[in-house]
């Protein structure tokens, strides 16, 4: 009956992959804003 | 006394509209039959959670109805500048979609009693339970129709808004409904408090938050 | 220590929180036979993702509540709401893609109407609309009110969908074969690591809200300088058209 293990794997999956996804598209973005960013200004 | 005047003008603008949502209701009912293969057994069953699904969409387009008739004539500006409280506003519209959808759901339910093939039982229960709701439906339409009003994507952002948050309603009608038909009114009590408290909630709700939310930044 | 080195030390600690929990997870804990064997390793995951789910949407209702109140009224407090908002939607994605899977061997079916998915589907769809009237806001004061508004009803929705689904569930058990139970009698080992999940999780909620925080101020200056520049090329053209009628 371990051939549950597919179902433990692909969660384990879709939950690291999503998550990391995320967290790299959300950091892509505020990098690329700083980088549009004139001179560090301080409101 | 200025609430209701508004509310009777906005009923006798919305008269013309009523022509549009009243049929679509039917042609709901109508869609359902076909989904369903004109099983008079399964509609038959299934009854009260079609009518109430048909009333929920026709609601959408008689919130969306609502606050267009505000939008086409700058009458955001005339509501806010006309000096009444913001509650009673909210009260008025709120009254006037839950008239609305009262003559809906007579209609619908004569479509739905005629073509699903139901026997009409426990008519206290169906007739508490189906205000109770539909002065949440209205009510909870109403203020996410002022929430999203003005924004470009309002009519697509109404009923996703609207739709989640009264599931309870769908749930609270639907039971009570189905309780009452099956002939067994007494299961529908506890579903009918649901369907008023969270009326209350909603109507209590709507009449703090309408005034800061018509005002513009 | 700067305040980027700080998000990197936070940033490793998670890191290591999960990974510990993978091992946990994944290998020291032992197989149930009542929750689909193996599939109960699913557990560690699904918990955290509805911990954090309900942790999120809270914190936005708390953040749009401070932004509502005049006193504590400040920008942060709507970014916060929005960021929250969104990690909020992921894991609550998540929590229903999870519960899917284990309930696929356990159960035998996909989905089962159970009051909790139920709840949750629910919540994710309250949660996306949320996000949809994030991004149709006017001025920063308008959306921060709007949103504050929709997020507080939403969040009052909640506990009534998810008693009258719990209700409207009890009364269908009645008739049911399976056991739509998603609480498991643990213990032990098993026991550690769902706590221990839940903290790494947690963790990583708090990562991940910091930087989609950051880059929603980012996007809101962005927003601001776009404003001030076309105010200026507005200006400097009606000055332009001034000068040259001769």
């Amino acid at each position: 009956m371990n051939h549950n293990w597919n179902f433990v794997i692909a969660g384990y999956a879709i939950v690291t992959g999503t998550l990391l996804s995320y967290a790299a598209w959300v950091r892509v973005r505020a990098r690329r804003l700083r980088r549009t960013l004139p001179d560090e200004s301080h409101d | 006394m200025l609430v209701a005047g508004k509310d009777l003008r906005i009923e006798r603008r919305s008269r013309v509209a009523l022509q549009q949502i009243v049929p679509f209701g039917g042609i709901v009912v109508l869609v359902f039959a076909f989904a369903l293969d004109s099983d008079r057994t399964l509609l038959s069953r299934a009854a009260p959670g079609l009518f109430w699904a048909a009333v929920l969409l026709a609601m959408i387009l008689a919130i969306g109805r609502s606050f267009a008739v505000e939008e086409a004539n700058r009458a955001r500006d005339g509501l806010r500048l006309s000096g009444l409280d913001g509650g009673a506003i909210f009260l008025g519209k709120a009254a006037a979609v839950a008239a609305e959808l009262l003559v809906l759901e007579v209609v619908v339910g004569i479509a739905v009693v005629v073509m699903y093939d139901v026997t009409l039982r426990g008519a206290l229960v169906l007739v508490c339970a189906g205000i109770a709701a539909t002065v949440g439906l209205a009510a909870t339409g109403t203020v996410y129709g002022v929430l999203a009003g003005g924004l470009r994507a309002r009519e697509t952002l109404v009923p996703l808004l609207v739709l989640p948050a009264v599931m309870p309603v769908m749930l609270g009608a639907t039971r009570s409904f189905q309780a009452a038909l099956d002939g067994a009114p007494g299961d529908a009590w506890p579903w009918v408090q649901l369907l008023v408290a969270f009326a209350v909630l909603i109507v209590a709700a709507g009449t703090v938050a309408f005034g800061p939310l018509l005002e513009e930044a | 220590m700067t305040a980027r080195t700080w998000k990197r030390l936070f940033l490793a600690a998670t890191l290591v929180a999960l990974g510990a929990t993978a091992v946990f997870a994944l290998w020291v804990t032992p197989p149930r036979e009542e929750q689909g064997f193996e599939a109960v390793r699913l557990l560690y995951l699904h918990v955290p993702c509805a911990w954090v789910a309900y942790l999120a949407f809270g914190i936005t209702a708390f953040a749009s509540l401070l932004w509502l109140v005049p006193r504590t009224r400040s920008a942060t407090w709507d970014l916060l709401a929005g960021a929250s908002a969104e990690v909020g939607v992921v894991f609550t994605g998540l929590m229903l893609v999870v519960g899917s899977l284990w309930a696929r061997p356990t159960w035998g079916t996909w989905w089962e109407w159970d009051a909790r998915l139920t709840t949750t589907a629910i919540l994710f769809f309250l949660y996306l609309g949320y996000l949809a009237l994030r991004r149709t806001g006017a001025t920063a004061a308008e959306r921060g009110k709007r949103c504050a508004i929709a997020a507080l009803i939403a969040f009052a929705d909640v506990p009534i969908v998810h008693f009258s689904v719990t209700w409207w569930q009890t009364l269908h058990q009645q008739g049911t074969v399976f056991n739509p139970q998603l609480d498991v009698k643990i213990d032990g080992s098993m026991a550690f690591t769902l706590v221990l999940a839940v903290a790494a999780f947690t963790m990583l909620y708090g990562y991940l809200v910091l930087e989609r925080f950051e880059l929603a101020q980012l996007e809101e200056g962005r927003e601001e300088r776009e404003l001030q520049h076309a105010i200026a090329e507005r200006v400097r053209a009606e000055r332009s058209e001034q000068v040259v009628p001769a």
